[in-house]
């Protein structure tokens, strides 16, 4: 498969008054595109700080990002911001809805911003409303839907772009456990069906067991033998096939 | 479409505080409506009271506006009935009165007090100008032979003079000559101005009985009534071609009292524009500061999934945009139904300084000064908004996201 992000020696410090807190240190990763790969770690670890970086949002102090294939860390806030647009999609831990929006618009305004056709863009919101169960909730302001409703719309909100790469920040740490289940098979097969590449900052042990690849943020570093287990859960995988 | 229906529920997000945005920015565009409204309406009454009184154009002698006469009618216009006849075919032209300035001393037999007079023509004078007459009648075109010139006295100069209708006075004046002369008039009517220092002194006669008086066959000036106030300066610059021997003025130049309120009133009231576009400036810039550190979240959201700074700020200049406008309008209707309800009420302005007569208080309802507010307003608004969210979109993406 094709290396979908690539990074090379990330490093990233944060500097609070006169304590300097290493959030990555030199950190190494590919994932590939279509892949589900779950990033744990204690708090503090620098999993936020990761995902961010993979998501345009907060640029390391060295290193090197590739994502599709493009260099990404010489780019301008105004292309990075353009590259978001069109290829990343974000799932938030709060779902983060617009809540004057109703579900049909907040599902719809990353389509806006992309200056897409109107024809286009409802046949767009309507297909991913039905896939994610939510075609007669399309109405309903943020505040009158339930949190899997809710995370439901944000997952449509990110996937209805049909972006490369999407990046979910703890989605279901605010889920009952029944929901939390519901919204994992979902990205389960989100995924398989746009293709997309998910990287999921989570906690939660199911979902961890059910992603392709798992990664564990240790003090900034990766816990190396996650990638032990992920190379030699690959290379069963090949040998059975 | 879609933004301004995103900026307008924004609006009502929270309700309470937009209503009073909208109020104060309602009620500084109401005030700025009906302050204007009364100044326009009280410049249009000084300037009809101005044309009536001077005519559009005063045409007179080379020096009678800048020099000082020596004499009785020195610089009085001796071709006015040839100039009156000219003037009279322009198409522009009403009405061209001619008037003759006097003074001297009036006397009853036992009491003699200074006066200022008017000669004029009785018959076009009353066409152009409008004249409370307190007691008997406006001067008749003509006099019988046998009879008395009749005269029209200021009304505190008849009390005076003791005079009523009927009364025999004696007016004294210098003639052209310098020589001493005198003409025994009787009271025809007694008027009031409305200045009290005009009624002391003033009175009317008529041009024949001033010329026979000041012993001459000049008048002082002709005044032009235009069909049109605006076509004032085109007539004047034809004028000033047709006839370059003598000076000519526009009714402005002679109205001091209109050009002294303009100038008062311009003040007053652009200050206290002034003050209203800077507590609406400040009050929509207090409600969109609010308004965009309560989103700073939504900010990062949104700065997340690609929409650039500039687009974020759109919609914040949206919102101010709709609160601008809804201000303006309801300003508007607030002005319009204060409008009406002083039309209906009747209430008098108390009497300007040096006059002793009130004057209704109306306000007129300009729509050249309704867009002008609303542009004010909106932009005042747009930038308020700019300068709360320029802040907000600054904040780095990871920022906002992790603001509570």
């Amino acid at each position: 498969m094709d290396t979908l992000v690539s990074l090379r020696n990330i490093s990233k410090t944060y500097h609070l008054g006169k304590t300097t807190v290493p959030a990555l240190q030199h950190v190494s990763l590919d994932v590939d595109a279509s892949e589900l790969v779950a990033l744990s770690g204690p708090s503090g670890s620098g999993k936020s700080t990761l995902l961010n970086t993979c998501g345009l949002i907060d640029t390391p102090d060295e290193g090197e990002y590739t994502l599709g294939g493009e260099s990404m860390l010489s780019r301008s806030s105004k292309e990075l911001t353009m590259v978001r647009r069109n290829k990343i999609g974000f799932v938030f831990q709060s779902f983060n809805l617009v809540p004057v929006m109703t579900a049909y618009e907040n599902i719809e305004y990353p389509l806006l911003l992309t200056g897409m056709r109107n024809m286009e863009r409802k046949k767009r919101v309507d297909k991913i409303l039905d896939q994610v169960g939510l075609e007669q909730y399309q109405q309903q302001l943020p505040d009158q839907l339930s949190g899997g409703q809710r995370q439901r719309v944000a997952m449509a909100r990110a996937l209805v772009k049909q972006p490369m790469l999407v990046i979910a920040d703890e989605p279901t740490a605010n889920l009952d456990t029944q929901t939390a289940t519901h919204i994992i098979d979902l990205m389960k097969d989100l995924s398989r069906r746009y293709g997309t590449t998910f990287l999921i900052a989570t906690h939660d042990q199911r979902m961890t067991e059910r992603c392709d690849q798992k990664i564990t943020l240790v003090d900034g570093k990766i816990n190396t033998n996650d990638m032990q287990i992920t190379a030699d859960s690959e290379l069963n995988k090949g040998r059975n096939g | 479409m879609k933004w301004l229906l995103f900026a307008f529920k924004n609006v009502l997000r929270n309700r309470r505080r937009s209503l009073i945005t909208i109020i104060i920015t309602a009620i500084g565009s109401s005030a700025i409506l009906i302050g204007g409204g009364f100044a326009l309406f009280t410049y249009d009454g000084l300037k009809q009271g101005a044309t009536r009184a001077s005519g559009h154009l005063v045409i007179a002698q080379k020096n009678y506006f800048s020099g000082e006469e020596e004499s009785a009618m020195q610089y009085g216009l001796s071709n006015w009935q040839d100039i009156k006849q000219r003037i009279e075919q322009d198409e522009h032209v009403k009405w061209v009165i001619p008037r003759i300035q006097l003074s001297g001393l009036i006397s009853n037999g036992e009491k003699t007090a200074i006066y200022m007079a008017e000669g004029v023509d009785p018959e076009g004078e009353v066409k152009a100008r409008e004249f409370l007459i307190d007691k008997g009648e406006w001067l008749s075109s003509t006099s019988a032979e046998n009879e008395d010139a009749q005269i029209l006295l200021g009304k505190d100069l008849a009390k005076s003079m003791k005079a009523d209708i009927g009364s025999s006075l004696t007016l004294l004046s210098t003639t052209a000559d310098g020589a001493l002369n005198g003409i025994d008039v009787e009271v025809h009517g007694i008027f009031s101005t409305g200045v009290p220092e005009m009624d002391k002194r003033m009175l009317y006669i008529d041009i024949p009985t001033a010329q026979a008086l000041l012993d001459s066959q000049k008048v002082s000036t002709l005044h032009t009534y235009l069909n049109n106030t605006d076509d004032t300066e085109i007539v004047a610059e034809k004028y000033r071609a047709q006839f370059p021997d003598n000076a000519l003025k526009n009714w402005e130049e002679l109205a001091f009292y209109y050009v002294g309120v303009v100038n008062l009133y311009n003040r007053l009231f652009g200050v206290l524009g002034l003050i209203i576009v800077i507590i609406v400036f400040f009050s929509v810039t207090n409600t969109m500061s609010m308004v965009v550190r309560e989103r700073t979240r939504e900010i990062g959201t949104l700065a997340a999934m690609g929409t650039l700074p500039r687009e974020i700020l759109r919609n914040f200049v949206l919102e101010a945009l709709v609160i601008g406008i809804i201000g303006s309008v309801l300003g508007m209707a607030i002005a319009g139904g204060f409008i009406i309800f002083l039309e209906n009420a009747g209430f008098m302005m108390p009497p300007p300084p040096g006059r002793n007569v009130g004057y209704p208080l109306l306000v007129y309802f300009s729509g050249q000064l309704f867009v002008m507010t609303t542009i004010v307003l909106i932009v005042i608004s747009v930038l308020s908004a700019l300068l709360a969210a320029r802040k907000g979109i600054r904040q780095p993406i990871v920022d906002a996201l992790s603001h509570v």
